[in-house]
C-alpha cells in the first residue's frame, strides 16, 4: 500500500514539475504571444489590448496557477492561430494519434515476443542468424525513412492504399484500420527489431544463471526450462524496455503523422511550433508528458506484480 | 583399495577412464579432465576434493549432461547401476533419457544457494515441481508431501515457507530448500557440489548434519564435492583427491588423511588443516599501544530496499534450531542442546540491548596483563566515560520514550527523502592493539568485523565512541584481489601512486623503490608494466600487500586477505605476511572467518558476534580454553 | 569459433560502412563535385555518369547535396554528443561520487527527462529558442546531457564502492584525483558504447527535426531536410529520397555494429 501511495505522490509531483518547466520555458521566449500574433507592425495600444484580453499582463505566479488550474480541468486556453479552445483541437486530433500508437504497440507485442523466443531457443541456427541480421539492419532505419519507403512501395507502386487518404474511424472503422496499418508498420518495425534483440539478450543472460542449471538437474526438458523457468525472469527487464518503447512510439508518431499526412496530435504540435502558437504547444507537451508518465507508472506497477523481489519494498 | 566397500555393498556408479572436454572451434577439443576413474557403492559417502580448477565437479556434471557450452565425455564410460542387473551408460544417453534420470535417480545440490533457486517461483512450487516431473504422486497429496519434506529438511513453519520466495530466506535456509528438493523423490544418488562453501561455519555444520541424516535415514548415496578437507572428513568415508584434471590419490578418508602418499595430498592437508605450523612468534611485544578503542560503535547507512539483513539470517537460523531441537528431543540424537539454547537466548538479549541505545555496557573480559599496561591517561578517560555514562542513564523512561518517538519520526523523514537507513553494525567495542603484534578478529559474516576494520582504517565516518591511533594513516589489504587493484592501471603505476601522492623522491627514485618492493613481495621487476588482469589471484594479493606497505606505515588492516585464494596459495601469502611483518616491524589487524588461519598467524584474537567482541585473549588461551559459548561453537564447527 | 567469425565479420562490415560514410562527410566539408546549391535545368534526372545519384527537383546534384548534408549532419551530431559527453560525465561523476540530496533531486529530474523521447524535448527546445543549425546543436547537446550523466553516475556508484577506490583513499588521494584519475578510465567501455549510441541518436534526432523543417533551414543541406523535399517527388524521382535515406541507414548501422562488437 505504501508503495502505491509513494508512487502516486511522486507521479503527481513530477507532473507538476513538468507543467512548471513547460510554463517557464514559454515565458522566456523573447517577445510574447501578443506580439507574435499581431506581428511587429502592431501599435503599442493594440498589443496592450490583446495582452489584456489574453491575460498576459498578470504576474507570473498568477498566470502559472491559472494555467495549472485550467490544465487540471483540461482547459488550455485558446489557440492563437485557430481562435478555438485548445482542448477542442486536441480532442479532434486524438483518434488518429491514439489509433496509430495502439496499432503499433499491438504489432510490436504480437510479433517481437514470439520472434525473440524463437531466436533465443535456437541460438546460432539459420533462423536466428537471419533474424539477427534483419533486426540489426531494421534498427538502423529511421521511422520516417521507412514511412517514405512504405509510401513509395505500397502507396505509389502497389497502390494498396491512397496516399493522404485518412479515414475517420467514426465514419468507417475498417477503412481507418486498413489505412492506419501502414503508418503503424513504419513506427513499429524498427521497434520490433529492438525488442527482439532485447528479449533475446535477456533470455540468453538468464540461461547462464544458476537456477537454470538447477531446473535442468531436476529433470526438466529444455523446452520446459525455457517456458516455465526462464521466460518469466527474462520478461521482467522487457517490461521496463517496453515502457521506453511506448514513449518512443509516441515520439515516432509525431514524425510519422507528417509522412502519412495524418491529422494527429503530432502534426498539430509541429504546425503549432511553426506558427508560434504557444497555448497549443504547451497543451500538447503537457499531454504527451502526462501519457509518458502514466505509461511509466503502469510499467512500475506491472514490474512490481511480476517480480516478487520488488513486492517486498 | 576399495575391496572392503565393494565387498559389502553393491556398486552404484562407476567412472571408467572418463575424460571430459569442451569444444573450441569446429574441430578442436580442450580436455579438462583426463582418465578419471572411481567407483561409488550404494549407501556410502564419497568425497571429491581438489582446489579450484582441478576439475572436481566436471565429471559429475558431465554424467548428468549439465555441463553446458558443449562440454561432454570424450572417452571412457560412466556407468550407473540403479537396480541389480541394470547397467545404464550415462554418457551414451540422449537428452530425453537423461531427463528421466535427473532428479529422480540422481539429484544435485549446488554451491550458490543465493542464485540456485528460481527467484520468481515460490519455494513450494519449486519443490513440488519435482513431484510433478517424477513419481506418480496424485495432485492432492503433493502439497502435504512437500510440507513434510520441508520440515524434514529442518525448515520452520512449513505452511508459510511454501508460499515464500527465495529472496526472503537466508543462505542456510535456501540450501535446506535445495536439499528438500533434491531429496523429495528419494534419489539413489545425491551429488552435492560445494554445498556449504558459501555458508558460515556454524550453518555449514548444520547443513552437513542434515546431509548425513538423510544418508542414514534413506540409505542415499552421497558424492560430496568440496575444496574443504574438513567438510569431506566430516561426511565421507572415502575420498578422491583431484589436481589439474586428474585423480591424484583415492582411498579411505582416515588412511588418506593420516597417511597421504602423494606429495600433493600432503601439501593440501598441511595447508588446510592448519598443520603448516604456527607462523607467529612466541612472545609478541606488548609495550606501546598503537590502536586504542573505547566504546567504539560503527554505523552503516543502507538503502531501505537492501532487504536481506544479517539479523534476519540469525532469526531464521534460530527458528530452525528450535524446530530441530524439538525434533531431536523426540529422536534422542546427541545434540549439545544447552549450548544452543543458551546461545539463542544470549542472542535475543543482545538484540534487546542493541535496541535500547542507553543500555548498560557489558564489561569486556580483558586479560589482566593488558589492563595493567594501560596508560594512566587511558584510565582517567575511562573514569570520565563512566561518569558520563551514569549521566546518560538518568533520563526517565518517559523521556526516553519521547526521545525515541522523535528519533523515529526524524528517521522516517530521512528515509523518505533518501531511502536510506542507519544501522548500528558494531556495538560499543573496546580493545587495544600493541605495536608489532598481529591481532586477529574472527567471526561469521555479518558480525561486523569488516565494518570495524574499515572504520579503524578511517573508511567509515559514521562512528561513535573513542578511537586513538598512534600511527600515520593505516593501510588496508582487502579480500577480493580482483577489486582492490584498479584494472586500468599498470602495477608500476599503482605502486608509484602512494609515492607520487606524498611527493617522495624523483621519478627515478620512485621507480627504484617500486622495483625493490616488487622483489620484496616475490614478484620481480618484470611485473612493472603488467596490468592486474594478467595476474593470478595470489599475485594480485602480493601487489595489494606491496601497495599497503609502500609508505612504510606501521598499521596494516587485513580484511580476509587470503579467503579468496586456494589453500596452497594461502600458505604462501601468509608466510609473506609474517616475513614482512618481522622485517618492517608492522602491526596487523587481521580479519578472518577462518579459525585455522587465525590460529597460525595471530598473537591475540578477538571473537566478534553480532557486533560485539564477546571474547578476547592470547590465541593459545582462546583456542585451548574458550570461555564464551559462541567461541566454543566456532571452534567445534572447525573440521 | 563460428560465433567469433560472425562477430569479426560484422565488425569489419561496420567499420567499412562507417569509413565510407565518414569519407563522404569529411570530403563534403571541403569539396563536392558540384556546388550543392547550384541549380540547373536537368530536373529530377535519374543517376548518370555526370550525376551518379541523379538530380533533384531544382536540378541540383544529389551526390553533392548528400555529401554536404552528411557533413552538416555529422558535424551537428559530433558537437552535440561532445557537449553531452563532457557535461554529462562531469555531472555524473560528481553526483555519483558524492551522492546526497542534490544527487537525489537531480536524478529524479534526470529520470523524468530521460524517460521522454529526445525528439520531443528537442521540439520543445526549438519552439522556445527557434530553428536553425546552431539552435539544433544547443538543443540536442543539452538534451543529451542527462542520458550521459545517468550512465556515468551509475558507473561511479558501482566503482566508488570497489576496494581500489578505498585503497586510493587510504593512500591519501583527493576526491578529484580519485574521480578523474582513478575511476574515469574504468568507465571507458561503458562511455564508448554510450558514445556510439548517443551519436546514432543524435543523427536520427537531427534528421527527424530537419525532416519536420524545424532543424537545419534551407538552403543549407541536411539529410533530413532532403528527405522532406524528396517525398513530394517520390514517384518521379525515388533516388532523391533513397540517397539521403540510405546514407542515414548506413551510418546508424555501421556505428551500431561497431558498438555491438566493442562490448
Amino acid at each position: 500500500m505504501r508503495y502505491y501511495v509513494k508512487k502516486i505522490v511522486s507521479l503527481i509531483m513530477v507532473l507538476f514539475l513538468i507543467m512548471l518547466l513547460t510554463f517557464i520555458a514559454f515565458q522566456v521566449i523573447p517577445g510574447d504571444g501578443a506580439i507574435s500574433r499581431l506581428g511587429v507592425d502592431a501599435t503599442d495600444e493594440e498589443v496592450e489590448a490583446l495582452r489584456e484580453a489574453l491575460g498576459l499582463n498578470r504576474s507570473l505566479p498568477e498566470r502559472f496557477f491559472s494555467f495549472l488550474g485550467g490544465a487540471v480541468h483540461g482547459d488550455f486556453g485558446k489557440s492563437y492561430q485557430y481562435s478555438k479552445p485548445v482542448s477542442e483541437l486536441l480532442t479532434a486530433r486524438l483518434p488518429a494519434t491514439v489509433g496509430l500508437a495502439a496499432i503499433s504497440i499491438i504489432l510490436i507485442l504480437v510479433i517481437s515476443v514470439p520472434l525473440g523466443l524463437l531466436c533465443s531457443r535456437k541460438e546460432g541456427g539459420a533462423a536466428d542468424r537471419a533474424v539477427t541480421i534483419l533486426t540489426q539492419t531494421l534498427m538502423a532505419v529511421p521511422a520516417f525513412f521507412l514511412g517514405i519507403i512504405i509510401t513509395l512501395v505500397f502507396g505509389l507502386i502497389l497502390k494498396w492504399f491512397q496516399i493522404g487518404g485518412y479515414i475517420d474511424p467514426k465514419v468507417n472503422f475498417t477503412g481507418f484500420l486498413q489505412y492506419m496499418i501502414f503508418p503503424a508498420a513504419a513506427v513499429a518495425v524498427p521497434k520490433i527489431a529492438m525488442t527482439v534483440k532485447f528479449l533475446k539478450t535477456s533470455v540468453l543472460r538468464e540461461l547462464k544463471l544458476d537456477y537454470v542449471r538447477t531446473a535442468r538437474s531436476k529433470g526438466n526438458t529444455e523446452r520446459v526450462v525455457l517456458w516455465r523457468h526462464v521466460l518469466k525472469n527474462a520478461l521482467i527487464p522487457v517490461i521496463t524496455f517496453m515502457g521506453m518503447v511506448i514513449a518512443d512510439v509516441l515520439a515516432g508518431s509525431i514524425v510519422i503523422e507528417q509522412v502519412f499526412n495524418l491529422p494527429g496530435v503530432g502534426r498539430l504540435l509541429v504546425v503549432a511550433i511553426g506558427n508560434r502558437d504557444y497555448p497549443v504547444v504547451e497543451a500538447v507537451v503537457v499531454y504527451i508528458a502526462a501519457v509518458v508518465l502514466i505509461v511509466n507508472f503502469i510499467v512500475d506497477l506491472l514490474y512490481q506484480k511480476v517480480d516478487p523481489r520488488v513486492r517486498m519494498r | 583399495m576399495d575391496k572392503k566397500n565393494s565387498g559389502n555393498h553393491r556398486l552404484l556408479l562407476e567412472l571408467d577412464h572418463v575424460s571430459v572436454g569442451f569444444p573450441i572451434g569446429k574441430r578442436e577439443i580442450s580436455v579438462v579432465t583426463r582418465e578419471v576413474s572411481f567407483q561409488v557403492c550404494e549407501g556410502e559417502a564419497l568425497g571429491i576434493v581438489g582446489e579450484s580448477g582441478s576439475g572436481k565437479s566436471v565429471s559429475m556434471l558431465a554424467a548428468l549432461g549439465l555441463l553446458g557450452n558443449g562440454g561432454h565425455v570424450v572417452s571412457g564410460n560412466i556407468r550407473f547401476y540403479p537396480e541389480k542387473e541394470q547397467c545404464l551408460v550415462l554418457n551414451q544417453f540422449t537428452e530425453k533419457q537423461l531427463c528421466e534420470i535427473r532428479g529422480d535417480d540422481i539429484s544435485m545440490i549446488f554451491q550458490e544457494p543465493m542464485t540456485s533457486l528460481n527467484p520468481v517461483m515460490t519455494i513450494g512450487q519449486q519443490v513440488e515441481e519435482m513431484l510433478v516431473l517424477h513419481g506418480n504422486c496424485p495432485k492432492e497429496e503433493r502439497r502435504s508431501k512437500v510440507l513434510s519434506m520441508l520440515s524434514e529438511a529442518g525448515l520452520p513453519d512449513t505452511e508459510a515457507m511454501y508460499g515464500k520466495y527465495p529472496h526472503e530466506l537466508s543462505g542456510g535456509m535456501r540450501q535446506r530448500v535445495m536439499i528438500a528438493m533434491a531429496m523429495i523423490c528419494r534419489p539413489k544418488l545425491l551429488i552435492a557440489d560445494e554445498p556449504t562453501t558459501a555458508l558460515d561455519v556454524t550453518i555449514q555444520a548444520k547443513i552437513l548434519k542434515l546431509l548425513k541424516k538423510f544418508q542414514k535415514q534413506y540409505g542415499t548415496t552421497i558424492i560430496l564435492i568440496s575444496h574443504d578437507l574438513g567438510v569431506i572428513r566430516n561426511v565421507c568415508s572415502r575420498a578422491v583427491v583431484m589436481c589439474a584434471g586428474e585423480v591424484v590419490e583415492q582411498g579411505n578418508v582416515e588412511t588418506l588423511f593420516e597417511n597421504p602418499e602423494k606429495e600433493y595430498t600432503k601439501r593440501l592437508l598441511a595447508a588446510a588443516l592448519g598443520k603448516g605450523g604456527i607462523l607467529r612468534r612466541e612472545n609478541a611485544p606488548q609495550e606501546n599501544i598503537i590502536v586504542k578503542a573505547r566504546d567504539y560503535s560503527v554505523y552503516y547507512e543502507e538503502r531501505e530496499e537492501q532487504l536481506f539483513r544479517q539479523d534476519e539470517t540469525v532469526k531464521q537460523e534460530e527458528e530452525a534450531e528450535k524446530v530441530e531441537n524439538q525434533k531431536s528431543e523426540l529422536e534422542q540424537t546427541i545434540e549439545p542442546k544447552e549450548i544452543q539454547n543458551n546461545l539463542s537466548k544470549k542472542a535475543e538479549i543482545q538484540k534487546e540491548n542493541r535496541q535500547e541505545s542507553e543500555s548498560e555496557l557489558e564489561q569486556p573480559i580483558e586479560p589482566k596483563e593488558i589492563q595493567n599496561n594501560l596508560s594512566k591517561k587511558a584510565e582517567s578517560q575511562k573514569e570520565n566515560r563512566q561518569e558520563s555514562e551514569s549521566e546518560l542513564k538518568q533520563p526517565t523512561a518517559q523521556r526516553k520514550n519521547q526521545r525515541y518517538k522523535i528519533e523515529m519520526l526524524k528517521r522516517r523523514f530521512r528515509q523518505f527523502l533518501s531511502g536510506k537507513t542507519k544501522r548500528r553494525i558494531v556495538n560499543k567495542v573496546s580493545f587495544d592493539v600493541y605495536a608489532g603484534e598481529i591481532v586477529g578478529i574472527v567471526g561469521e559474516s555479518g558480525c561486523g568485523k569488516s565494518t570495524l576494520a574499515k572504520a579503524v582504517a578511517g573508511l567509515n565516518p559514521l562512528t561513535e565512541g573513542e578511537l586513538y591511533l598512534d600511527c600515520k594513516q593505516p593501510q588496508m589489504v582487502f579480500q577480493d584481489p580482483y577489486g582492490s587493484l584498479n584494472p586500468s592501471k599498470t602495477i608500476g603505476w599503482l605502486l608509484t601512486e602512494p609515492l607520487r601522492l606524498k611527493h617522495c623522491g624523483t621519478k627515478e627514485e620512485q621507480r627504484k623503490a617500486v622495483e625493490q618492493m616488487l622483489e620484496k613481495v616475490g614478484l620481480g621487476k618484470e611485473y612493472y608494466h603488467r596490468y592486474p588482469n594478467t595476474l593470478s589471484g595470489g599475485q594480485r594479493q602480493r601487489v595489494a600487500i606491496a601497495m599497503a606497505i609502500m609508505l612504510k606505515q606501521k598499521l596494516i588492516v587485513l580484511d580476509e586477505p587470503v579467503s579468496a585464494l586456494d589453500v596452497t596459495v594461502q600458505e604462501q601469502i601468509l608466510i609473506l605476511l609474517v616475513e614482512l611483518q618481522k622485517e618492517f616491524g608492522l602491526s596487523y589487524l587481521f580479519i578472518s572467518h577462518d579459525m585455522n588461519v587465525i590460529h597460525r598467524i595471530c598473537d591475540r584474537v578477538f571473537v566478534m558476534y553480532q557486533g560485539e567482541i564477546v571474547e578476547k585473549g592470547n590465541t593459545d588461551a582462546v583456542f585451548e580454553n574458550p570461555q564464551h559459548e559462541y567461541t566454543k561453537k566456532l571452534l567445534s564447527a572447525r573440521l | 569459433m563460428k560465433k567469433q567469425n560472425q562477430k569479426n565479420w560484422s565488425l569489419i562490415f561496420g567499420i567499412v560502412l562507417v569509413s565510407i560514410v565518414c569519407v563522404f562527410a569529411f570530403v563534403g566539408l571541403f569539396w563536392t563535385p558540384y556546388e550543392p546549391t547550384a541549380m540547373s535545368i536537368l530536373k529530377n534526372k535519374p543517376p548518370s555518369f555526370a550525376h551518379p545519384f541523379g538530380t533533384d527537383n531544382l536540378g541540383r546534384d544529389i551526390l553533392s547535396r548528400v555529401m554536404d548534408g552528411a557533413s552538416t549532419t555529422f558535424l551537428i551530431s559530433v558537437i552535440t554528443v561532445t557537449i553531452g559527453l563532457v557535461a554529462g560525465t562531469v555531472v555524473g561523476a560528481f553526483t555519483g561520487y558524492y551522492g546526497g540530496i542534490i544527487d537525489e533531486l537531480l536524478m529524479r529530474l534526470n529520470d523524468t527527462l530521460t524517460s521522454f523521447p529526445s525528439i520531443l524535448l528537442a521540439l520543445v527546445f526549438v519552439s522556445v529558442i527557434g530553428t536553425g543549425k546552431y539552435n539544433i546543436i544547443l538543443a540536442l547537446g543539452v538534451i543529451f546531457i542527462p542520458s550521459f550523466a545517468r550512465v556515468v553516475r551509475s558507473e561511479y556508484i558501482v566503482q566508488k564502492e570497489l576496494d581500489y577506490v578505498r585503497n586510493a583513499k587510504l593512500l591519501g588521494a583527493g576526491d578529484l584525483r580519485i574521480m578523474f584519475v582513478h575511476i574515469l578510465p574504468n568507465t571507458k567501455p561503458i562511455l564508448l558504447s554510450s558514445l556510439t549510441i548517443g551519436f546514432n541518436n543524435a543523427i536520427l534526432a537531427e534528421a527527424g527535426m530537419s525532416y519536420l523543417s524545424l532543424g537545419v533551414q534551407p538552403p543549407d543541406a541536411s539529410l533530413g531536410e532532403m528527405l522532406s523535399n524528396a517525398q513530394t517527388y517520390l514517384l518521379n524521382a525515388p533516388w532523391f529520397a533513397l540517397a539521403p535515406g540510405l546514407m542515414i541507414v548506413f551510418t546508424v548501422l555501421g556505428f551500431s555494429l561497431i558498438s555491438e562488437n566493442l562490448k
